[in-house]
Parts: structure tokens; sequence; C-alpha cells
């Protein structure tokens, strides 16, 4: 159907969408037509996308905080201890007089109940906190993927199998099971990833499979198929580029997920093992001076806190700004 | 006297304030309608023609939408100047709108006996069982078979053409003084806007209201309109009686629409000679008259001076610097030669 | 006469309409296309008519083997098409390309209209890059958009542009036959137009043959040699582009040319028009014997409900499937009409 003047007044109703132009039956909009006279420059979806999650301030601090704490956690071997002392092992001499700490330049967060400085321990704990996350979150995404795809795209059979399959692995508790794995495998960083990674492909698959229907529907798809492209180049070039925009949001929005799931696991001793800090294991150290010394858990908690909200509201706005061109 | 006619639209103008620029979706409309009239209004995607009944039905939300000027009376009261209350009153009640969509303008949770019940007892105060009986009647009336059993049913029971149906019924429930019809069948099979056209035009003889229909189809304007109004770019370039538009086309771009169609030819095939370019965007609508970069005719005055709306035979008329003048009829107009090198095909 | 490029005889494609490995073979189905047969000459456009339901677009696939179908036969130059497999079905379609009605859905938004333009080329390895990219410039320009545009993204175009640019898309493979799907429905008038005369030209250049799929007369008209006018999955008539609308002899067909509106208000006010009553059946359950009865006019029992009519010769070179075929001027222009 031609695009019409009503799909003129709702556009202009999301008053922070795209703009008007591009609805119109127009020969582009005239941001493009500015782009044509300054000669190369063309504007590509994902740049589109990127200008408009610019502008959303919240994503931007979200961002900007992530990069920051990623930043101190990936530095953090060259400087914690020269500045904060060592936070994996105290000097059992000094404890009486290092331990609990209020906050001070030297300390920013205080020390803890073995004269380790909270302010390092939190900053190590975000070195595993990220990096499950972030690994966790791949493992599950590159299962989720392959068998959304397959699942998708091929369809009958297949698509059956791979979704009673979910169907299993979602009724477990998911707490539950990773305890299990865990306990199979061991203690520790290694397999924590692993029991992470590999439960959580189940929503991902579903959420690519759907995209994947959806996009398939495309005219283009069948315009690929009537030149004779084979299924994976179709697969690869024209569906999956088109699909990936919904996992995008979920991924990131589950990393948030995932560093809540490990700070339980270690929180419950079945993550990464003391010495190392992690912000459920300092939790877990925090328990016996809740009343007396809060702030042993006041600061990862609020590490946990706003970590995991920052991965959420990136993926809302990875969301916003990503979901009016998929729409087109 | 105003107060005589139902509606009249006084150089409504009405610009978006967007992020992107100005839209200037209606630039400048004026037209009058009467009891028991059919106005046509005829555009294209952009024209403005939805965006103008909007307005008027003050169903466009301001902001991002501002009416920068002209005004609308209903029976000589303003519905511009109306308070929130008072134009709910008006709508569904003595105006009352069908959209183009017949598939999602139905809310398809909620049985249709009540939605068409629901005008019935927000405007006229019926009882909940008065108001079902009336939907069953209203049902018989606008053509669908067993109406007391179908009534209870939800929109996805019923086909595009009996939603259409369904939607005229709810529109006309509250006998309305004038009926708003925004392409009512463009997402019809062309048998069944047929049976839909034929239906609109019984229930106006039998009511009484006044119809405005929004539409790109010229055939489905000629076929029900007593008067037409052609909109480009937000700015009304013609008006006339449907007869003064088809036979006697004063404005260029009436003309290249009507080249554009395909004709129903029994011998021999005529060429089709379509308007070159795009619709302009209505952020950076051209200088000057908004249709002279696609004018065969336009001359140098064209890109500079907006050309005024001036009346040159009877109620006939249209904004063209040369509308009226001698010769300058669709018949005998010449293009003005555009030099090769200019050519373009896009 | 040129020689017959694509025969299709007896196609018919039926969906299933439940889900599930038995329900899906054992139960209702849904009989888009129920048994058509006709056939193109090179050079020449055909085009197929009908309303929504008629199963028009699911043949137009068929034939391509975009879908399978469910039975019958389609030979293209000789070849039976549907016993194409791989390498010579990947041959077969450099022969038979495809564009389609939206032009927002019918390209990738995330290549730009060069790498839409030469995927084809690519597939089938034509040409060295360089030679591709001056191909598809070139194709940029006959379909009248800017080839310094070739590295711009599908977004950044109007829909009549997109639709140039899928038809630049259907020609980079040289292809014989191209199956339009409604190629122009989503467009405004007065780009309808444009992108008419564009395919008008293109066929005389690259003497192109067209399946042209449509549900408004008055375009199809205007492009094709020949049309076939769909109901419900079969073939109701087939004549000449000229003869179908001075004399359609089937009811639908009468009544589908009675129903358009004619942009001309004298006219409009004096033809006959045939109003069909009630809504079209379902493709699940199509009525018995002939499927129009239901709402024809001119139905008679028990004939009509009992015996599905066949093609059969009305008139030279046309053929209507009714037991009561007969000839019905629907657009009778008035001579005395002074219409511009």
């Amino acid at each position: 159907m031609p695009i019409d003047d009503k799909t003129l007044v709702e556009s202009a109703r999301e008053d922070d969408s795209a703009p008007i132009g591009h609805h119109l039956e127009t020969g582009g909009t005239p941001l493009d037509q500015v782009a044509a006279e300054s000669g190369e420059g063309s504007r590509t979806l994902w740049s589109d996308a990127l200008r408009r999650l610019l502008r959303n301030k919240l994503a931007v601090i979200a961002m900007a905080y992530l990069v920051l704490v990623t930043l101190l956690a990936i530095t953090a071997p060259l400087w914690t201890k020269q500045l904060f002392g060592d936070p994996m092992y105290a000097d059992t001499t000094k404890i009486m007089q290092t331990r609990f700490l209020p906050p001070s330049l030297a300390h920013p967060m205080g020390t803890d109940d073995l004269g380790l400085d909270t302010f390092a321990r939190v900053v190590y704990g975000a070195r595993i906190s990220l990096m499950v996350g972030l690994l966790a979150t791949a493992i599950s995404v590159i299962i989720g993927i392959v068998l959304g795809a397959v699942s998708g795209f091929y369809g009958g059979i297949t698509d059956s199998v791979v979704m009673r399959l979910t169907d299993v692995f979602l009724a477990f508790p998911y707490i539950l099971l990773a305890i299990l794995l865990i306990s199979l495998m061991g203690m520790g960083l290694g397999p924590v990833l692993v029991a992470i990674g590999i439960l959580g492909w189940t929503t991902i698959a579903r959420v690519f499979r759907s995209s994947i229907l959806s996009v398939k529907q495309n005219d283009y798809v069948e315009a690929a198929r009537a030149m004779g492209a084979s299924d994976l180049r179709i697969m690869v070039r024209h569906i999956l580029p088109n699909a990936l925009a919904p996992i995008i949001v979920y991924a990131t929005m589950s990393i948030g997920g995932v560093i809540l799931t490990e700070a339980a696991l270690s929180f419950l001793g079945l993550g990464v093992q003391p010495p190392t800090p992690s912000w459920g294991g300092m939790l877990n150290e925090a328990q016996s001076y809740v009343v007396t010394q809060p702030a042993l858990f006041i600061w990862p908690g609020i590490a946990i806190i706003m970590t995991v909200l920052a991965f959420v509201l990136l993926g809302d706005g990875l969301r916003d700004a990503l979901d009016v061109k998929v729409s087109e | 006297m105003a107060d005589d006619k139902l509606l009249v639209v006084d150089n409504l103008t009405m610009y978006f304030h967007t992020r992107d620029g100005v839209v200037k979706a209606v630039d400048g409309v004026s037209y009058e309608l009467n009891s028991g009239e059919t106005l046509g209004v005829v555009g294209e995607s952009g024209s403005g023609k939805s965006v103008t009944a909007l307005t008027i039905m003050r169903l466009i939300p301001m902001p991002p939408g501002r009416v920068e000027g002209g005004d609308v009376l209903f029976r000589g009261e303003s519905l511009l100047k109306m308070s929130d209350n008072e134009i709910r009153k008006i709508r569904g009640n003595r105006i009352a709108m069908v959209f183009q969509d017949p598939m999602t303008s139905l809310n398809p949770v909620y049985r249709i006996g009540r939605q068409i019940a629901e005008p019935l007892i927000l405007h006229k105060g019926m009882s909940k069982r008065d108001a079902w009986a009336r939907a069953v009647e209203l049902l018989d009336l606008v053509g669908i078979p067993h109406p007391e059993s179908r009534v209870k049913d939800y929109p996805h029971q019923f086909s595009g053409g009996m939603r259409q149906r369904v939607m005229i019924a709810m529109a006309l429930a509250n006998d309305p003084d004038i009926l708003i019809a925004d392409e009512p069948t463009t997402a019809l099979d062309v048998t069944i806007q047929a049976q839909i056209l034929e239906l609109m035009e019984e229930l106006q003889k039998r009511i009484g209201s006044a119809i405005i229909l929004i539409t790109h189809d010229l055939g489905v304007v000629a076929d029900m309109a007593d008067n037409v109004l052609v909109m480009y770019a937000g700015r009304p370039v013609e008006y006339g009686s449907v007869d003064q538009l088809f036979y006697r086309p004063l404005h260029p771009y009436t003309w290249g629409l009507m080249d554009s169609l395909p004709e129903y030819d029994v011998d021999e095939k005529s060429k089709l000679c379509p308007i070159k370019g795009q619709p302009p965007s209505l952020i950076n609508v051209p200088s000057g008259c908004s249709f002279h970069p696609r004018c065969p005719f336009a001359q140098p005055v064209c890109s500079t001076d907006v050309p005024e709306y001036r009346i040159i035979e009877g109620g006939h008329g249209a904004a063209c610097h040369f509308a009226g003048d001698p010769g300058f009829t669709r018949a005998e107009a010449s293009p003005v030669p555009v030099p090769a090198a200019e050519e373009v095909a896009w | 006469m040129s020689e017959i490029l694509l025969d299709v005889k007896d196609l018919v494609k039926h969906f299933p309409v439940q889900q599930g490995v038995l329900a899906s073979r054992l139960g209702k189905k849904c009989r888009a296309v129920d048994g058509v047969s006709f056939s193109v000459r090179r050079g020449e456009t055909l085009g197929l008519v009908g309303e929504s339901g008629s199963g028009k677009s699911t043949a137009g696939r068929a034939i391509m083997r975009l879908i399978e179908p469910t039975s019958g036969s389609v030979t293209f130059e000789g070849i039976d098409v549907l016993k194409l497999r791989g390498k010579s079905l990947k041959d077969f379609r450099r022969n038979v390309q495809v564009i389609f009605q939206d032009p927002y859905a019918s390209l990738n938004p995330r290549m730009t209209i060069g790498e839409i333009v030469t995927e084809p080329l690519k597939i089938h390895r034509i040409g060295t890059r360089s030679e591709q990219i001056k191909q598809a410039k070139e194709l940029l320009e006959i379909t009248g958009l800017n080839p310094e545009h070739i590295n711009r993204y599908p977004h950044e175009f109007s829909g009549g542009q997109r639709q140039r640019i899928g038809i630049a898309r259907a020609l980079a493979l040289r292809p014989k036959l191209i199956v339009a799907d409604e190629p122009v429905s989503a467009l405004d008038v007065s780009i309808q137009a444009q992108v008419l005369n564009l395919l008008g030209k293109l066929q005389d250049e690259f003497d192109l043959t067209y399946l042209f799929i449509a549900h408004d007369l008055s375009v199809v008209q205007h492009i094709s040699d020949e049309i076939a006018v769909m109901y419900l999955g079969r073939i109701v008539e087939i004549a000449d582009w000229n003869m179908l609308y001075k004399e359609p002899y089937h009811p639908y067909t009468q009544s589908l040319l009675s129903a358009v509106p004619i942009p001309d208000p004298k006219l409009q006010r004096t033809r006959e028009r045939i109003l069909l009553v009630g809504d079209p059946p379902s493709p699940i359950d199509p009525p018995t014997g002939c499927r129009f009865h239901t709402r024809c006019p001119i139905a008679q029992f028990p004939i009509c409900a009992d015996v599905e009519p066949e093609l059969r010769e009305v008139a030279p070179g046309h053929t209507a499937a009714c037991h009561f075929a007969k000839p019905f001027p629907i657009l009778i222009k008035d001579p005395e009409d002074a219409g511009e």
C-alpha cells in the first residue's frame, strides 16, 4: 500500500522516532539529499541506529559507566596492588589495625574484615563479573543462534525437535541446573562459565527463530531464491543480518542476568573460589557482618545493581535505536 | 451565510514541528460541504488529504502538530476552538469517520455488537439492550446477512468487505451529519469495493448525511462525488463539480493525473503519460508553486510566486498562474520544451 | 506468431490447513491453485488477473518453483521445469526472474543497491568484479536511476525508485521470462505510469516475455497481449486484451469489468452495473460444480452447481469456462461522451 498521510501522522506521534521524511513517498529524506550533495557517505541502517542510540541520554550514561568499569577492570593488575595493597592476600600481622576502616583517600570504600581494600576487591570482582557476563553470553548466543537458525530456516521436523528441546531446558529451574552442572564439573570460573553458557541458549534460540521467521517472509528472501542463491548464502547474506537486531538487544540485556546468576552462584560458594574476589563472594563474606559492618555488603551490592542496570538500560536504548529501522 | 453551510473549511493550515524540520502537511485548504453532498478529496501519498480530515476531527496530536491558521466551522461553530469535551460530543455523533484498513480498525477482543453499541450508549444514552437492538438494525441496514446472530461475533469472523460494512454501520449509528471516509475501499477487492460504494450511496440517500470521500482513485470520485478537491503537497490545487473537473480540468497536475491513468481502450492502446519526478517532501516544499518541478508547463514565475487559488468559472477554481488563460486547457496547452541535456528520467 | 515459451498444464497447488505431520496430509486443504492451464509466447505479455484468493500469485510462484506445485506440468522452452534439480534448476533460474509487489520488502535493507543488483551475477559467477559493477551501473541507468547512487541503501529511495531497483535486479541475468507479481499495485498513480512505461520499453529492448500478475484490470489491459482471468484457483476466461474488454463472455469477467470505477462521470452514471452478492467463497471449501455459481447472476440449477465447466473456445482465440457464456459488452463508451 502506498505510504500515506496516516503514516505521516503516526510517525509524528512518536516524537523521538525516525524522521518523518523516511515515511513519505519521496525521493529520500532531506538529510539524504544533504548527504548526496556532499559526495560519499551513504547512511547504513547501522549508522542510523548508532546516531539514534547516542541521542538517548540514559543509554549514553550506561555506556559511559560500562566503559569506565571495563577499563578499570582490565587494567586492575597494573595499579590496584600499588595503590591499595593486595586485594587477595592479607597481611595477617596487621589485620587488627587494617580491618573495617571507614572510607578514606587511601581506601575509597574502606576495608573489609581481613583489612583488604574494598574498592580494589570490587574492581577485581568486576573482572570476574564482566568476563563471565560477556563470555557466558557469547556461548549462549553462539549455541542459540545456530540452533535458532537451523530451526527457523528449515522448519518442519528440525524445528519441532529443537523447540521441544528448548521446552525441556526451560522446564528446569535455571539455578538448580547450574548447581547440578557445577557439582559435576567442580567449582570455579570455568565451570561457572560453561554452566551459565550452555543453559542460557534457549531464549536466544527462540528469539532468533522468530526473528528469522519474520525476516523470511520478506520478498527479498524469495528474490534471492529466485536468482538461484544457495541456502547458505540466503542464510548468511539475507536472513542473518536482518534478524540480528532482536538478538543484539536481548543478548545485551541478558548479560545483566548472567552477572546476577554468577553473583548468586558465587554467593553460594559455587563460583570462583576465594581468595579471588567476586561480587557474590564478597556478599557471602559480608553475611557475618551484616548488622555491624553493612558497608561490606553495600559496596559489592551497589556494584552489582549498577552494572546490571547499565546493561539493561543499554539494551533498552539499543532496542529503541534499532526498532524503527527493523520494522521498516 | 456561513450558518447555512454544514461544513466550512477556511484556509486551514496545519504544520508538524519535528526534529527534522517543519512538515507543511496542510497548507491553506478551503472547501465547503452542504447536506447530502459528497465531496471527493483526491491526492496521492503525502498530499495531505487524510491529514486534513484528521485535523478537522481534531485527531492530530498537538504537539507535534499545530494549527497555524484558518478555521473549521461546523454549522457555524468553530471545531478548532471547541473544548475537548465538546469535540468529543461531536465525534462519532454528528461527524463520523470510516478508516482505510478494516483489518485493524476494529478491536479484536470485543464483539461487533458491543463496538457498534458503544457510540450509541455514549452519545445517545441508550440502554445496553436498546443499543444492541439498534446494532442489529444497523447490521441489517448495511447488508450483513443474519444480523441477529452475527452481532455476537468477533471481528476475525468477518471478511474484509464485511468488516468495512461494520465500520460503516458504526459510523452511521447516530445518523451523523457528516461521514468522513478515508480510503474506505482501497484495501478491498474491486468487486467488494463496488458493493461498498453502492452501499454508501444508498445509505446517504436514506440518512441524508454528507460524505467526504478521501481517495487516490479518480474512478471512485467520478462515481460518487458531487464536488471534487484535488490536493498536492498539502495544498489545494483544484476544486470544482465533478463534471467541471473531469471534462474541463484547469490544473496541470489534474491533467497529469488523468493522463497517467490507463484507460479502458477497446481498440487501440493509448500511451501512458506519467508525471515525471516524485511527489515532494513536505519538509522541503519547492518554492513558488509546489508542482513546478514536475510541471511540463512551468515558467520562471512558477518557481518564484506561489499561485493563489482563483475561481475561474462558477465555483470551479484552481491554484495555477495560468489557469483559465485562453488556450491553456488539457487539449490545447503545449508543454515548455526542455533542452535535451536537462531531461531527467529520475 | 512466435513460439510458445512457457506452457502450463493443469497446475495444482494445495496448502495444508492444519499443522502436524498427519493432519497436514489428511486434513483440509487450501486449494489455492486448482488446475490452471495457459501458455505464453515469446516476446508477449500474458496478464493474469484475479482478486484476492484467486490464486494468481501462488500460480506465479509455483511456475518459478519458488513453491513446489502439488501436481501439473510446467514446460519452459520445451524443458520440464518440475523435474529440474541442482545445477539444472539453478541454470533455469537464469531464465526466469521475478519482480515483487512491495517495494519496501523486496530489497534487503542491509545491502547497497549495487550489491543487490550484482548479486545474481555473483551467484552465477558472471564477469569479474569490475565488470559486474559496470553492469550494475548500466542496469541502474536503463531503469531510470542515477548510476552514481550505486552505493546507497534502499531506504534512501522512494517506493517508485525501489521498484526500479527491483527491475534492474531482475534484468541482471538477462532472463527470457519475467514474472511480475503486482509490480505497480503499491505505487502512487503517477508513479505507476512511469513504471509501466519502463516495463514496456524494457520488453522491446531486451526481448522479454512477461507474466504480469495483477488485480487491477486497467493496468493489465495496458501492458498485456493476452489476459487470463482467475477465480478461486481456476481460470475462467482467456482472450486477447482487446477482446476481453470488448466482449467478455464469462459473467465473472463481466462483473469485474463492471465493478471497476472509471474516471468518467457521465459514463459512470449511465453504464450498466453488475453487482455481485456476498463475499468470495473460501478456497478451503470451494463451491461444487462451477465455483462461481454462488455469486453468479446467471447461474442456473442444477447444472451450475453440479458440473464444473471446462474452458471452451467461445470465439476465435477466446476461451471461457461457463455453461452459459455469452458476450456482454460491459464497457460501452458513449460516442457522444466528450471525455478528454
